[in-house]
């Protein structure tokens, strides 16, 4: 019988009963990757959300053709994943491990069907994720008005209109 | 009564009536005269606003004391949620939401929200999927517009572009 992976110590899983964590447990399967494995393939699928419990992940993009640009290093504890869970299961970036790398992985399709069903342990995952997203999203805002803040001292020079990029980015503001 | 109004609020759709009557326990009615301001940017949050009636508009602050509207909307043709962020963050709000007329509003306290969590009610839990979902969309929207954003610049082969177009790249958040 596979060993039942701990979820003792992870923040992700702090608010769940053992009852819970019993039940998450068993759509939860151990993962491991070398460094330098692929995660996730930029434009590939991303069916398997995974909890990291050790080891650094490297995130990248083809933002321009011809080079990738690293966008974030992540390390353990961290959830990798969560927008393919929440939105399409596509990967918008790349993940690759920088050091050998533990995780436990969970299966979008069964996590969210545990969703549908309202069940609380998956409920209480996604409020830690949805935690998690509200930073991000409060840094993502300031990075725009850093944006929007140095297009308009552009358009006031006379430099080219940045009305159409600015409203559009504008028209996706969280608050 | 309360309760009643949200039946028709599209953003409490995925509640059962059940969760809604949860929901709506702690939650309170509140109203705002044109000019007042509703959320306070920079200001931790108090809560999330269905807004039921009235016209708001969202500013935001720029560097060099300027001001940017960044939104108008009006609740009197649907009803509006405003501050679901600030119910699950910690940072202060992003922007300010203010009064264009009179407006009629239910609030859902963050201390209350907070509370259904410690408690483990659903109905709390359910909302903070639907937020999260909402701001995965949201934020997967902003990456691929800024990429656009990025390859557009790099079609113009403008130089001093590239400054800003490093920026936007490394302040990316995954």
């Amino acid at each position: 019988m596979p060993r039942t992976p701990s979820l003792d110590g992870i923040p992700l899983f702090e608010l769940l009963s053992p009852d819970e964590r019993d039940e998450l447990a068993e759509i939860m399967s151990p993962a491991t990757f070398g460094a330098g494995a692929s995660i996730y393939e930029e434009g590939g699928p991303e069916e398997t959300l995974y909890v990291v419990t050790s080891g650094t992940v490297e995130v990248h993009k083809r933002v321009l053709p011809g080079s990738r640009h690293q966008l974030a290093t992540i390390q353990a504890p961290a959830v990798i994943g969560e927008m393919g869970l929440l939105t399409e299961p596509r990967a918008a970036a790349s993940v690759t491990a920088r050091t050998p790398v533990e995780a436990h992985g969970i299966a979008r399709d069964q996590f969210l069907e545990m969703l549908d069903e309202d069940s609380l342990a998956a409920c209480k995952v996604i409020y830690e994720i949805g935690r998690t997203l509200a930073e991000r999203m409060a840094r993502t805002n300031e990075s725009i008005v850093g944006i929007i803040s140095q297009l308009e001292r552009r358009n006031a020079r006379g430099d080219h209109d940045p009305d159409v990029f600015g409203d559009r980015l504008l028209d996706e503001w969280g608050f | 009564m309360t309760e009643e109004k949200l039946q028709g609020v599209r953003f409490f759709e995925f509640l059962t009536d059940e969760e809604r009557s949860e929901l709506m326990e702690g939650a309170k009615p509140a109203a705002f005269g044109p000019g007042d301001e509703i959320i306070s940017e920079g200001a931790e949050s108090s809560g999330l606003f269905v807004l039921m009636s009235g016209r708001v508009e969202v500013r935001k602050r720029l560097s060099g004391g300027r001001d940017r509207l960044l939104a108008a909307m009006d609740a009197d043709r649907e009803a509006t949620v405003v501050g679901e962020r600030g119910l699950l963050g910690r940072s202060g709000a992003s922007a300010t939401v203010r009064a264009a007329s009179r407006v009629e509003a239910i609030k859902v306290p963050r201390e209350t929200f907070r509370r259904m969590i410690s408690d483990g009610r659903p109905a709390a839990f359910k909302l903070s999927y639907r937020i999260a979902r909402t701001l995965a969309h949201r934020l997967t929207r902003l990456d691929e517009e800024i990429v656009e954003a990025i390859r557009d610049l790099e079609r113009q082969g403008e130089t001093d572009l590239e400054a800003f177009r490093d920026r936007l790249i490394t302040e990316w958040t995954i």
